[in-house]
């Protein structure tokens, strides 16, 4: 319905109830986090991925992390290009309005568009040595990755969903890009830890995501920001975020696998 | 980005020779490029600087007006990033300036993310309803290879050289709100860039990685890390870029290499800020003449 401007006009900028009613709650939530046992930070949570979802596209995936996070990703196979030169890949990060816990932003809000094209250069960063490129002169492989829920590592996981959608769409590549995420808490001495939780995220200090290429040990992409300290608590951030890569490589190469059989039964009934 | 074109025998011998740790310009693999720094050439700003790093010319204007605070910081203030590219290159003029632009942007809000590079409960003035805000204006006049770098070092100085008036804002009995600024023009509150980090760029070329590339030694590197260091050898922000892909191993002898070149750098600038601070306004100003 359109607005009605003549009636009642609320303000133009809202905020959510729950930044004032914070300070409750959120010691609640403190308390609730300390009781529980600290969580060992070399666990993987659970990660579960399928290719070959959507007809429409030419290769797709799904990724969910154990802690709540699904990215859902489609590939396009190489389309023809006006400009010459040598094959381009083009990446799309979307965040579903509801995929984040706190207020729903405006979905076409300044900010939100920034950090998804922020999101969408970090994607195709990490996605550039993956592909080859040099097979493709003169064009276009495009790549859209939607995040329906953000339950921390959400460009972690958007990597190896739009790797995998990629290999389901027939493109040549040297080695499936796996994502991981780490996060340091704001506690002096703390560790690093795999895979954090969306409040767990929140409240770092200090965090880093990697994507790595495991067959070929070849770093596709490093990002990462805040307090870390000397160079050596980065370096074994990096060898838990490379462990953690290695040990999630043969879930996405069984998908793979499962896909590929799954749609020769197709072929065949 | 500005790039050249090379023929595969000019990337050859760069790479060759960087395998010897000898670059074109007779530098080595560490060594910066000669920089000149100067403070204070926009009047019209709370703090400005200029920078040229070789052939990268650098101009960042700060200027710091009040505002609100934050929701979820009342009682901090804040920085705003805007970089322009334009004026640099035909090919950088509208989407492809503006793309680059937002990414340099991006970077510096990330390196800056890191709680305490700048003091900004010190840009407070009244929790919840006063704050200084600080908008940093990048200029990117010649892009001459390792903008990164120049960019940072230029946002230090600027933010050493920024200075803001005391403020106060005072409420009378009927909610109006006054703000009362002191008589003494001098009288102004200098932030502490102690803990402010510079980026330092790491190319990778051939099998050995150099800081500090020119236009020609980054058309020759597929990869490159931007680490960005604090003056005590901190690593606040991490990121790598380019088409090639990194061993694990040369990222952490980049890591080693750049905590190590950061801690030199920041050394160097703060000699030479402390020495143009020293000299007062007695010092000959420079500006686009020189």
């Amino acid at each position: 319905m359109p607005l009605d401007h003549r009636r009642l006009r609320g303000p133009e900028e809202s905020q959510p109830p729950a930044l004032w009613a914070s300070a409750a709650a959120e010691d609640e939530e403190d308390e609730e986090g300390a009781g529980a046992a600290p969580r060992d930070p070399c666990a993987l949570r659970p990660l579960f991925a399928r290719a070959g979802l959507l007809s429409q596209a030419q290769g797709s995936a799904y990724v969910e992390l154990g802690s709540g996070t699904k990215v859902l990703c489609a590939a396009w196979g190489p389309r023809e290009a006006a400009e010459p030169g040598p094959g381009r890949l083009i990446c799309e990060f979307r965040r579903a309005p509801f995929a984040g816990r706190g207020a729903r932003g405006r979905p076409g809000a300044a900010a939100e568009r920034e950090a998804e094209r922020e999101a969408a250069a970090a994607l195709r960063e990490a996605l550039e040595p993956a592909v080859r490129l040099g097979r493709y002169p003169r064009a276009r492989l495009a790549v859209s990755a939607l995040l329906l829920q953000d339950g921390g590592s959400a460009l972690a996981a958007a990597v190896s969903a739009a790797a995998l959608a990629l290999a389901d769409a027939g493109v040549e590549m040297y080695d499936l890009a796996v994502g991981c995420a780490l996060c340091r808490p704001p506690a002096p001495a703390a560790s690093w830890m795999l895979q954090p939780a969306e409040p767990e995220e929140r409240r770092a200090a200090a965090r880093l995501t990697l994507a790595l290429l495991p067959a070929l040990n070849q770093v596709s992409a490093v990002l990462g920001g805040g307090r870390g300290g000397p160079p050596e608590d980065w370096a074994q951030a990096l060898r838990l975020g490379l462990d953690g890569c290695h040990r999630q490589y043969p879930v996405l190469r069984q998908s793979l696998l499962r896909a590929a059989q799954r749609r020769d039964a197709a072929a065949a009934a | 980005m500005a790039s050249v074109m090379l023929s595969e025998a000019e990337k050859l011998y760069i790479v060759h020779g960087v395998q010897e740790d000898l670059r074109v310009d007779g530098r080595g693999c560490e060594d910066y490029r000669c920089a000149e720094v100067e403070t204070d050439v926009v009047s019209n700003t709370s703090g400005s600087a200029r920078v040229k790093l070789g052939e990268t010319d650098i101009l960042v204007g700060i200027k710091a007006e009040m505002g609100t605070p934050k929701l979820e910081k009342p009682d901090e203030g804040y920085l705003e990033f805007f970089v322009d590219c334009s004026s640099n290159s035909p090919e950088l003029e509208g989407r492809g300036g503006e793309e680059l632009g937002t990414d340099i942007a991006n970077t510096l809000y990330r390196v800056f993310s890191c709680e305490n590079s700048v003091d900004l409960k010190s840009l407070c003035i009244n929790p919840k309803e006063h704050c200084w805000v600080l908008y940093v204006d990048v200029l990117l006049l010649e892009c001459g290879g390792n903008i990164f770098d120049a960019i940072s070092i230029a946002v230090k100085a600027a933010l050493f050289n920024t200075r803001i008036p005391k403020v106060r804002v005072l409420e009378d009995e009927e909610g109006t709100k006054e703000i009362e600024l002191s008589d003494d023009p001098y009288d102004c509150i200098r932030l502490n860039v102690d803990e402010v980090p510079c980026i330092v760029t790491l190319s990778k070329i051939g099998y050995r990685h150099v800081v500090d590339a020119t236009l020609q030694e980054e058309a020759c590197s597929l990869a490159s890390l931007l680490i960005s260091v604090t003056s005590k050898g901190a690593i606040t922000s991490m990121k790598k870029v380019g088409k090639g892909s990194l061993d694990p191993e040369s990222i952490f002898e980049m890591m080693e290499t750049g905590q190590r070149v950061g801690k030199s750098l920041h050394i160097a600038l703060q000699k030479i800020l402390d020495e143009e601070e020293n000299l007062g306004t007695s010092r000959p100003k420079v500006g686009f003449l020189g």
